[in-house]
């Protein structure tokens, strides 16, 4: 027998159960996380450098659908396998304001997605687009909000789950950032092309040509140059580099004309972070040293068929861990391996940017200056809060760059000659065989 | 020195059948005295306890000295013959390891049935004996190795790999000990007649560890070294940069850090000239990329109580934060010898493995040339003495050289090794808590960072 209920088009939940909420509220409630497991079952479909570059190459109309569709289909997924692994951490944690926060917006992210029309020719690519844009805008506290959320409610966890979850985290976002941002720089593309005819040195986000020295060059060039607002700026923010007549001198040597494919923002990402922390080093032994000669700053490249190596070495002093710590604790987000993460500072910083505009995306761009970016909603942001005395350093660097490091297989490692200066040394795969490196 | 009964059988139709040997049955003698160490296992044996006996240096002190290595040495014989005679019987019957496991017997028997040293005057007997006995196992680690390299196909690597790390670990402290007491008495007899011993030779060494070993002059003379091996060979070498912090001292015992230097050098030698050598040909006299070399010393910074507190691993929370944090002495040697084939890196420190031309390798397929591979000088061009088995009259000295009193010898020796080098300089670098790292940057260059903890006073580091 066929009952009608006299309802609205909400969804049936509501009906089911006086205790649930609809989803526009607030994440679904215990009995209606049906659609997740159905997307959290699914597996993520993993792909390496070379297919992102090969399906951009000879990009037309009916492969930017397709391109589009898949990362319609993807994303969910993608999201579906976080939220999944955010409902199995303790509840403490996860009921935390900051943790909470985030996974509300997990929550809406999933939801708006699954429920995306399919893109079925160039105007729906061009609203997707304008989607992706909203979606990555909305996210892109994330990073800072998550930090901060997890080194409150560490004490419910063991530093590996924390880690291990932070990571997963990390890499997944990465992920989805990738394969959403390809899409994008793919549809740019695809309408420059048409209207310009220019050949291009990238296939989306990804640089065919890229050479690693001409990126050092860059960073090199930004970090003496005296052009206010940049990096140079931002060093000199602290007090103990500001007393510097000079920043230490930063010298390339190696296979210069090594070059290869590769996300450019990842490999620049990784290079500024390790420049920043060399000069940075280096800055303080100056200080704490004048009569002894300022060290330079070695960064030496080189090349076999399978990888491409970098090394930054310096003479700042040395990591100089204590007996119980190993530099990989560096890449930690838990305070038991990095007791700096609780640091007033660090909270206070991460409180900050969590709050800012624009948040914290883990961009080249942001580490260049706080005010300058190339998002577009920083682009019509005015208000900025005002420079502190210290530059907000979170101690993301770190551990991102790691992550970015090892996210087609490539390795990040530190060595310490302490008393003396670090090494740094980053091997990236060029050949693009490689999946990502993300949970299936 | 091996008896072996041999045995000629006739079959039934009167042939002579394969002369047969087995070892002799072990003796009653021997038997009754592995017995009596049966319970007693190695003891703990700290640093300070060593020193002090040298601390002030007296005729009564160096008799407790005696009867300490008397006690301790023994213990840990025994224990090695152990684990040699749990060898399979097959490994066992190899000459060389057969050889060795008899040259322990011996030395433990000899030890465990010495008479007790009473006064200076017995002791200097006994430490003669001593002396001759460290002798005798002067080239237990290349005869070992050629054991070892033989049985192959009997011991997965990995079980090979454990057993020479224990014993060679086992074997470092064993003529640590000895020597320690060796040095002590030497001290003693250069000044006879005193009843004590006034500050010490300009080394101010108490013993085998010099409380102030210069870096920079040990650098100096393996280069040295090193660098002529390296000429011998090729016929060119690379000059060597030093720089960080030149004129730091740290106690430490000199001839470990020589031991481990020199592998390294070697290394970074070889790999210099051959990769210069792959891109402008062998007859190429031009320049050579230097070596460079970087000291460094530092104290770590304590370890937060607060990291103690929560989620410690076993080791009580008081007993890291209220001792002094350890000191390290870091060099770090830096070539531009092309790096490690990635495919090379996980096997360079594991032992026989090589891609040396050597006398011993004829069987080892991995000669596929190209790709500089980190291969391990380290057997009879490190540890040869007199007596070494290779016939090509290596006699490059180094660590038993110094300790027979010959200093450090400036022969030459081959330079292809059993690939025993590299995994015996970690093991001698890490032996007090310190440690041997490889990072290769393949196409360009190898950077070792070597760390030895500092032999400090105040510290509990056992032998």
């Amino acid at each position: 027998m066929f009952i009608r209920r006299h309802v609205s088009t909400t969804p049936t939940n509501r009906i089911l159960s006086p205790f649930l909420r609809g989803y526009s509220s607030g994440p679904p409630h215990f009995y209606s996380n049906k659609q997740l497991e159905l997307y959290a079952n699914r597996k993520t479909h993993r792909l390496s450098l070379r297919q992102l570059v090969f399906f951009g190459r000879s990009m037309t109309e009916d492969r930017l659908i397709k391109s589009a569709n898949y990362v319609r289909t993807e994303l969910p997924v993608r999201i579906a396998h976080r939220i999944r692994d955010m409902q199995l951490l303790p509840y403490a944690v996860v009921t935390e304001e900051h943790v909470a926060q985030i996974y509300s917006l997990y929550w809406s992210a999933f939801e708006k997605l699954r429920n995306y029309p399919q893109i079925n020719d160039r105007a729906g690519n061009d609203r997707f687009c304008e989607f992706l844009h909203e979606i990555l805008q909305e996210h892109s506290a994330a990073i800072p909000i998550l930090s901060l959320g997890l080194s409150i409610s560490s004490p419910h966890l063991t530093p590996d789950e924390l880690d291990s979850f932070m990571r997963r985290m990390l890499v997944s976002r990465i992920s989805r950032r990738v394969l959403a941002e390809h899409h994008l720089a793919l549809s740019e593309g695809f309408a420059q092309r048409e209207k310009f005819q220019t050949s291009v040195e990238n296939v989306g986000i990804i640089f065919t040509g890229l050479n690693v020295k001409r990126s050092l060059d860059k960073f090199i060039k930004l970090i003496s140059s005296d052009a206010p607002g940049g990096i140079a700026d931002r060093l000199r923010q602290d007090s103990v580099l500001r007393s510097l007549p000079k920043l230490p001198e930063i010298v390339v040597d190696g296979e210069v004309d090594a070059t290869f494919s590769y996300i450019r923002e990842h490999l620049e990402y990784i290079i500024l972070e390790l420049l920043l922390n060399a000069v940075r080093a280096t800055g303080y032994q100056m200080c704490f040293l004048p009569d002894k000669v300022p060290g330079v700053i070695r960064a030496t490249i080189s090349s076999d068929k399978d990888d491409v190596y970098l090394r930054i070495s310096d003479q700042g002093g040395g990591l100089m861990l204590n007996e119980r710590q190993t530099p990989s604790d560096l890449y930690s987000f838990s305070h038991h391996r990095n007791i700096t993460r609780l640091d007033d500072a660090r909270l206070v910083a991460l409180q900050h940017v969590s709050r800012r505009k624009g948040g914290m995306m883990g961009k080249v761009s942001e580490k260049i200056s706080a005010r300058n970016s190339n998002t577009r909603a920083q682009e019509e942001q005015e208000e900025v809060a005002e420079q502190e005395e210290e530059p907000q350093r979170m101690g993301m660097g770190l551990p991102l760059s790691n992550i970015y490091a090892t996210y087609f297989g490539g390795t990040l490692e530190l060595m310490s000659m302490d008393g003396w200066g670090t090494d740094v040394y980053l091997k990236l795969p060029r050949l693009g065989t490689n999946l990502e490196g993300i949970e299936v | 020195m091996l008896r072996y009964k041999s045995r000629t059988t006739l079959n039934f139709t009167g042939r002579r059948l394969l002369q047969t040997q087995t070892p002799p049955p072990t003796s009653q003698e021997y038997l009754q005295l592995a017995g009596a160490y049966k319970s007693l296992k190695p003891r703990p044996t700290p640093l300070s306890t060593l020193l002090s006996f040298g601390s002030p240096l007296t005729p009564s002190s160096i008799v407790l000295s005696a009867s300490y290595v008397l006690e301790e040495l023994p213990r840990r014989l025994v224990q090695r013959v152990r684990s040699m005679e749990a060898l399979p019987y097959i490994v066992g019957m190899n000459p060389f390891i057969a050889r060795t496991l008899e040259s322990y017997r011996q030395t433990f028997q000899d030890l465990a049935t010495a008479p007790p040293v009473v006064d200076a005057a017995s002791n200097i007997e006994f430490t003669r004996r001593l002396e001759n006995l460290v002798r005798s196992h002067a080239n237990d680690i290349p005869v070992l190795a050629r054991g070892f390299q033989e049985c192959a196909k009997y011991m997965r690597p990995e079980v090979i790999s454990s057993f020479l790390d224990g014993a060679i670990r086992s074997r470092i402290a064993i003529r640590f000990i000895a020597e320690q007491h060796i040095a002590l008495t030497r001290a003693l007899k250069l000044h006879p007649g005193t009843q004590t011993v006034p500050s010490l030779e300009p080394t101010h060494s108490r013993g085998v560890v010099d409380s102030e070993c210069s870096p920079f002059e040990m650098v100096n003379l393996c280069t040295t070294f090193v660098h002529e091996l390296c000429v011998g060979t090729f016929g060119m070498a690379p000059d060597v940069t030093i720089d960080g912090m030149t004129d730091v001292t740290f106690p430490y015992v000199p001839v470990h850090v020589e031991y481990v230097l020199t592998e390294i050098l070697k290394n970074a030698f070889r790999a210099t000239v051959e990769n210069h050598q792959r891109k402008y040909g062998i007859h190429s006299t031009g320049p050579l990329p230097q070596v460079q070399i970087t000291i460094a010393y530092a104290t770590l910074p304590p370890v937060p109580p607060s990291v103690e507190t929560s989620f410690s691993d076993n080791e009580a929370s008081t007993a890291v934060s209220t001792r002094k944090p350890p000191s390290y002495l870091s060099i770090r040697v830096r070539d531009q010898g092309g790096g490690v084939d990635p495919k090379d890196l996980q096997r360079i420190f594991s032992y026989a493995f090589t891609t040396a031309r050597g006398v011993l390798n004829t069987e080892d397929s991995d000669l596929e040339g190209g790709p500089y591979a980190m291969q391990a000088v380290g057997g009879l061009a490190g540890i040869a003495d007199t007596g070494s088995m290779d016939t090509d009259g290596g006699d490059a000295g180094g660590l038993f050289g110094e300790i027979v009193g010959k200093g450090l010898q400036t022969g030459l020796g081959t330079i292809a090794g059993l690939g025993y080098g590299l995994p015996m300089a970690r093991l001698y670098a890490s032996y007090f808590g310190g440690s041997l790292e490889l990072i290769s940057m393949h196409g360009h260059g190898t950077d070792v960072f070597i760390k030895f903890r500092c032999l400090d006073e105040n510290t509990n580091i056992e032998v």
